[in-house]
């Protein structure tokens, strides 16, 4: 399956036609609105709009990254808000935020790193850096990619599998939904089967490491070194690979230097980083059958355009 | 490593070296201490001869120093600026010093460059904590241990890239995951990122994972002297200081090539220190005494001293106690 990467999101807008200014001021032109404001709005100059009705799309979560700091553990890992395994449940669903301040940025660069159709409401501190992560997104250019998997994973639709696909995601294990084994993958998994006992997908995290130790590292087409709380989307076509970063906490907490391993010898690169426009990769090597390279900085997110 | 006095090292003790109300070491009795001490252990008549043993002027020399429990117990900057002081003299430019920690908080909260000499480096690996910028991306060591998604440390960049030798200077204390922080500790968590994830709940992979990562090259051929500050040390809840209460005064200075040797002593130290105390050994692994580590018999980690015996195994030097000889001087 071609992965053809979506429209950027759209902002949700619930309030009256009055509120148009802070919504223009912040650099938006075009938004969704409830039907029942839609004429209303359309009397607005400087702004497009749609009618979006959330109720029926289906709500997420707000991304962010719980820190736990007080828990009594020196390896204490943060908790991630993520939905990427809702995409991939649901790779034509509608999909719709609710968000505050620069989580609306954040929620931005998830759907559009997932392709994933989305409307995303934010309140009036959310507007501009919505707005300004729309704009950004909408300079990345757009490829015909194929999402890259080591696993194929047999979704059974239920909660369990829900959430040890979102562990999954949590920890950069790339994987593709699939009705049966498929031979092409490197590692299938069935949740329910000897070697993926049901029981113990209750504790979806003790799950999720039984996975990667069955794939192996070595063996993973991606790998994040330098923060827990990235995650990273890869996508490949001749010879051309894309690494999308997107940093959960936020601008708010920036990382100083990320490293990523691809699997597969990609010589050339260009970079598209949110808020750090020019920034070189560092430390870029093809070794080995893979390719490394250091992210100075990572604010929000960041495309990493790889080739041959 | 071990360097050419295996299972040798000089301890030097002088009831004038601290002021233990005010934490300050005597600058000129630490001096004499130092000149005594090296001199003691190579064998030469005149200190500028015994470093010249260990480094030349075309070298780039790190001074490692230990911070973690700074700024009230750290590698004093007495001592630090004393080993400075006798580089230039053997000829080494002092832009070609370069005294360095892992972490930018704790290394200014020390203050050397008041006393170093001019033109001597500061530097730190993580400008700002958990930064992998410092780090040279080729030299790692890997592992997981409960799972983490980083399963690789790498070495600080400045000794990849920078340093043809290093001089120790770690801190005589106690250490709630490994028993004792000593040459080791300070060589191998000092030296390497993401290192802090060998803990987790009581649990701690020190044993093991400090001498695999002390035994990783350059590390291993380019430390060559290594120099504890046992001025002031830490006998409870270390590597950190904040209970003055843990804090104790040796007023020794050791001297050795070997780090086995020395943490060696070391475990003896601490161990002597927290029997006097009336503390439970850091080899006690029973459940029982996990806890706030406010308390002398409680700790939040089952503690690995182990680790040094372990090292020893991989070449790093002599455990063996029938073996190691110890130069006793007193000023």
């Amino acid at each position: 399956m071609l992965f053809l990467l979506a429209a950027v999101p759209t902002l949700f807008w619930g309030g009256a036609p009055d509120t148009a200014p802070s919504v223009r001021d912040a650099g938006f032109q075009h938004i969704a609105v409830p039907a029942a404001k839609l004429d209303a709005w359309k009397a607005v100059t400087g702004l497009t709009v749609e009618a979006a009705d959330p109720a029926k799309a289906l709500k997420l979560e707000a991304p962010t990254v719980e820190y736990r700091a007080d828990q009594a553990s020196a390896s204490r890992a943060p908790w991630l808000t993520s939905n990427g395994w809702q995409f991939i449940r649901q790779p034509q669903g509608q999909f719709y935020y609710e968000t505050k301040g620069v989580g609306s940025g954040i929620a931005a660069a998830e759907a559009f790193s997932w392709g994933a159709k989305a409307w995303i409401s934010t309140d009036a501190a959310g507007l501009k850096p919505l707005a300004q992560m729309l704009e950004f997104l909408r300079g990345v250019s757009a490829q015909d990619l194929t999402p890259v998997a080591d696993i194929g994973f047999i979704d059974d639709g239920t909660d369990v599998t829900g959430e040890v696909m979102n562990l999954m995601l949590r920890h950069n294990l790339l994987f593709k939904v699939v009705k049966a084994p498929d031979s092409k993958m490197k590692l299938n998994v069935r949740i329910g089967t000897k070697d993926y006992p049901a029981d113990q997908a209750q504790d979806p995290g003790a799950m999720t490491q039984i996975i990667r130790g069955n794939l192996t590292d070595e063996k993973r087409s991606l790998r994040v070194y330098g923060s827990p709380v990235v995650i990273a989307r890869l996508t490949e076509s001749g010879g051309k690979a894309r690494v999308q970063l997107l940093n959960y906490s936020g601008a708010s907490r920036k990382i100083d230097g990320l490293r990523v391993r691809v699997l597969g010898a990609f010589p050339k690169h260009q970079t598209s980083i949110m808020g750090s426009p020019g920034a070189e990769l560092l430390d870029y090597t093809v070794d080995g059958g893979a390719t490394e390279f250091t992210l100075p900085e990572l604010k929000t997110f960041a495309v990493i355009d790889l080739s041959r | 490593m071990p360097g050419p006095y295996p299972g040798q090292m000089v301890r030097v003790h002088s009831e004038r070296s601290i002021n233990e109300k005010t934490g300050d070491a005597d600058r000129a009795v630490a001096k004499e201490m130092m000149a005594r001490g090296i001199t003691a252990l190579t064998g030469d008549a005149r200190p500028q001869d015994a470093w010249a043993r260990f480094v030349t002027p075309q070298d780039v020399v790190g001074i490692k120093v230990n911070c973690s429990g700074a700024p009230k117990i750290c590698s004093s900057p007495a001592i630090v600026a004393g080993i400075a002081e006798n580089l230039i003299a053997v000829g080494v430019p002092a832009k070609q010093i370069y005294v360095y920690e892992r972490f930018d908080n704790q290394l200014q909260s020390v203050g050397y460059q008041k006393v170093l000499p001019a033109g001597v480096n500061v530097v730190a690996a993580e400008s700002s904590r958990g930064s992998v910028l410092g780090y040279d991306p080729k030299t790692y060591v890997e592992t997981s241990f409960f799972g983490e998604e980083d399963t690789r440390s790498n070495l600080v960049r400045l000794v990849a890239d920078t340093l043809t030798k290093i001089i120790n200077v770690p801190v005589t204390k106690e250490h709630q995951a490994a028993g004792v922080t000593g040459c080791l500790k300070n060589i191998a968590y000092g030296h390497f990122s993401n290192v802090d994830r060998s803990h987790r709940f009581e649990q701690t992979n020190t044993y093991s994972f400090i001498g695999t990562l002390a035994a990783t090259e350059p590390v291993k051929s380019r430390v060559v002297l290594s120099v504890m500050d046992g001025l002031h040390g830490v006998w409870q809840a270390g590597p950190f200081s904040e209970n003055p209460e843990f804090r104790f005064y040796p007023k020794q200075i050791w001297f050795g090539t070997d780090p086995i040797t020395m943490d060696h002593k070391l475990i003896e130290l601490i161990e002597a220190k927290r029997k006097a105390e009336g503390a439970v050994s850091i080899f006690e692994r029973s459940r029982d005494h996990l806890g706030n580590n406010r308390d002398k018999n409680k700790n939040r980690y089952i503690r690995e001293p182990g680790h040094v015996e372990f090292a020893s195994k991989l070449g790093l030097g002599v455990f063996d106690l029938a073996k190691i000889k110890v130069k006793e001087i007193e000023l």
